[in-house]
């Protein structure tokens, strides 16, 4: 009715083209940014829906991957006697817990997201790269509730960061986007094929047994160290362990390996998820 | 400015794969399986397979600012498909549209309202999705809450609403978006009769302000008070593309061609059996005229309308009594008039014939009514004939359905002690 409405909208540009897209690389992303409210607001209802009629809420957060550090803890160091590189193995498993919880969270929400959220997808137009990238935020509030229990932890062990601390951002960045790159393959997949629904926990289930959340890298024979290597996880808890325990760095040649590994999947996820996209009203 | 065209199409067309609806869900061993049948199978070009379904061909039109145009067409007819396109839901096969203003469609109620949250939770998550910013949806707030009338349920989980709050709510967010230009989809004919004039106030608002308003309905009143223009969409193409009452009068001459509305009535079937031509006596032609004799089919209220039905007889029928019954749009039998209680009487009839009837000036509400014809013993035991025929509107601006079935004037008195 007033004329200040349309100049607060989000459509700063009121002029749609609509025709069918014929090239690869028309990936529109200004858009994404354009609906970054909306993206808010999803991350925030994914939040308030899960804990709403639960007792003690935020809580599951936090007993989550405690409760996996004291299974891991009883089963791993008590019973298989696994090594922890000289280090107490509840921090040992927590702080590798820690990123793997997050990453299997986000793999786990994203990967079926597109088709979780077909009601939206059928009945309005929005960006739909927006729904895999907030399911892949969504669990970043989980892991910083839970990385208080990790401080509260290297307090109690008297654990010193080493000036590696400084890299932690870096390897922060490198699990999301893993996580992404993999869920923008998945979600369009999952569009045509509901199997990738029934793989997916298979999936990350095998990925964490790949990853030295529950055991040292050490442990891996030195002919396949290379390969396991490639894996981003790898790296990645393996680049806490040295930020905030003070264990051997890893081996950063490799590790940039796989993040330019991680990357191109990611951009040639954009670019496959864009090109699935255009038939996710028709198909979903 | 006032006549600057927002909405541009130009050969619009959407193909859709009848193969992609079949394997809605299709698992990767689907996938499997008919790859190696098909190669196993080569004859025959891939790209022009049975398989195609064109939902739109070649749809081409202009909208000007401020205009309110109606879609109508059948079911399948591509309505959908066209604000699905518009409202960028789905890409176009063929063809380009441009469209200029913020666009807010409505192609179904309460899309994205989550169960586990609150009425107030909803508006923010609805708003967004639709496309305001947070700030918009702030300053909206209780303007969308009271046009809502959901009151003091706002902080409830509308898991918990009864229908009608939830619809309300979920249209208050949407008719708050302010759109230049405003697609709907059949979404006006929610609630109870109070908040739809309320929607139809704020969509009447909305062109005064200059917005454009898309409107696609099966409900040919609404079309006729809100559009001044039609767009009457046949299997996928413009049929026409112009005035309303002219489409729509299009509309419904084919629709009765293609329904071959002389079937018979399921009920009737129970009497006389489901093949016309093998009663005793049926109606080969329907036709709805006026006091004059010329065919029409919408009528003003109150005025006399002339049934003229030909018929043929199988067999000699002694004492037929005539009924012609007008059954409402909604399948309330509303009057019918029987010769036998007119008192017109006829010994026996046989072979061809013409029945004529002209009704009293008649004080149905405005409404579309179909014309039964039956032919019964005049003691109301035996159906020779039970059939469905033709459709007509009635129509006048105040009287419709909440009126009741009819409207006559009464004789009012009032005395008043001081």
């Amino acid at each position: 009715m007033d004329t200040e409405i349309t100049s607060t909208s989000i459509f700063t540009t009121p002029f749609v083209e609509i025709k069918p897209s014929r090239g690869l690389f028309q990936l529109d992303l200004r858009a994404v940014w354009q609906y970054r409210e909306l993206l808010y607001f999803l991350v925030w209802r994914d939040l308030k829906v899960r804990y709403k009629q639960a007792a003690i809420g935020i809580g599951w957060v936090i007993l989550q991957p405690l409760v996996t550090m004291l299974i891991f803890t009883a089963v791993f160091e008590k019973f298989a006697k696994v090594p922890s590189d000289g280090l107490p193995y509840p921090i040992f498993a927590y702080t590798a817990l820690l990123p793997w919880t997050y990453f299997a969270q986000a793999l786990s929400r994203s990967g079926p997201s597109v088709v979780g959220d077909s009601g939206l997808i059928s009945k309005i137009y929005f960006p739909r790269l927006i729904i895999p990238l907030a399911a892949v935020i969504t669990p970043a509030v989980d892991f910083a509730f839970s990385s208080v229990i990790l401080l509260a932890m290297m307090v109690w062990f008297g654990m010193v960061p080493t000036w590696g601390v400084l890299a932690l951002p870096l390897f922060l960045l490198l699990v999301p986007t893993t996580a992404l790159a993999v869920a923008l393959w998945l979600a369009p997949l999952h569009v045509r094929y509901r199997d990738v629904g029934h793989a997916l926990p298979f999936l990350i289930q095998i990925w964490m047994y790949a990853s030295p959340v529950a055991y040292p890298v050490s442990l891996v024979p030195e002919r396949w160290r290379l390969l396991y290597s490639l894996n981003p996880m790898a790296g990645v808890i393996e680049g806490f362990r040295w930020a905030l325990l003070g264990k051997a760095s890893p081996d950063f040649m490799l590790m940039s390996v796989s993040a330019a590994f991680v990357l191109l999947l990611l951009l040639g996820g954009i670019v496959f998820f864009k090109h699935m996209e255009k038939t996710f009203a028709d198909v979903i | 400015m006032m006549n600057a065209v927002v909405v541009q199409a130009e050969g619009l067309c959407k193909k859709y794969k009848i193969a992609t609806a079949r394997y809605r869900h299709d698992t990767l061993r689907d996938l499997l399986t008919d790859s190696l049948k098909s190669a196993f199978r080569r004859n025959g070009n891939p790209h022009q397979s049975k398989d195609d379904f064109w939902a739109l061909k070649n749809v081409s039109f202009e909208l000007e600012r401020g205009e309110a145009v109606g879609i109508i067409g059948r079911n399948g007819a591509g309505k959908s498909t066209l604000l699905r396109i518009l409202s960028r839901i789905t890409q176009p096969t063929e063809g380009y549209a441009s469209i200029k203003g913020r666009v807010g469609s409505l192609l179904e109620v309460g899309a994205g309202f989550h169960q586990e949250l609150t009425g107030r939770e909803n508006i923010y998550l609805n708003g967004a999705i639709l496309g305001m910013t947070k700030r918009e949806i702030d300053r909206k707030f209780d303007a969308i809450v009271d046009f809502s009338e959901i009151g003091k349920f706002i902080d409830t989980p509308v898991k918990r609403y009864s229908s009608g709050m939830y619809v309300r709510l979920a249209f208050s967010v949407a008719a708050h978006l302010d759109p230049e230009i405003m697609m709907i989809d059949e979404v006006l004919s929610v609630g109870d009769m109070n908040f739809q004039q309320k929607c139809m106030g704020h969509a009447k608002r909305l062109l005064d302000g200059n917005a454009t308003i898309l409107f696609v309905s099966h409900n040919m009143f609404a079309i006729k008070a809100m559009c001044s223009r039609v767009i009457y969409l046949n299997e996928g193409s413009v049929r026409y593309d112009g005035p309303s009452e002219e489409a729509i009068s299009i509309y419904e001459s084919d629709s009765r061609e293609s329904e071959s509305r002389l079937d018979s009535m399921s009920w009737g079937e129970i009497a006389v059996g489901s093949k016309p031509s093998e009663w005793s006596i049926y109606a080969t032609d329907i036709q709805v005229l006026d006091e004059q004799g010329k065919p029409r089919t919408v009528f003003d209220f109150g005025e006399r309308i002339r049934i003229r039905v030909k018929f043929e007889t199988r067999l000699p029928i002694v004492k037929p009594n005539f009924i012609i019954a007008f059954v409402r749009s909604d399948n309330v039998a509303c009057c019918s008039y029987s010769s036998f209680v007119d008192d017109f009487h006829t010994s026996h009839i046989d072979g061809e014939g013409v029945l004529e009837m002209v009704t009293p000036p008649l004080k149905l509400v405005a409404e579309a009514y179909d014309i039964v014809i039956l032919v019964r013993d005049e003691s109301f035991q035996i159906a020779y004939c039970a059939q469905r025929g033709t459709r007509f509107h009635i129509r006048h601006e105040l009287l419709n359905t909440h009126f009741g079935v009819f409207h006559d004037s009464a004789d009012w008195h009032l005395s008043t002690t001081p």
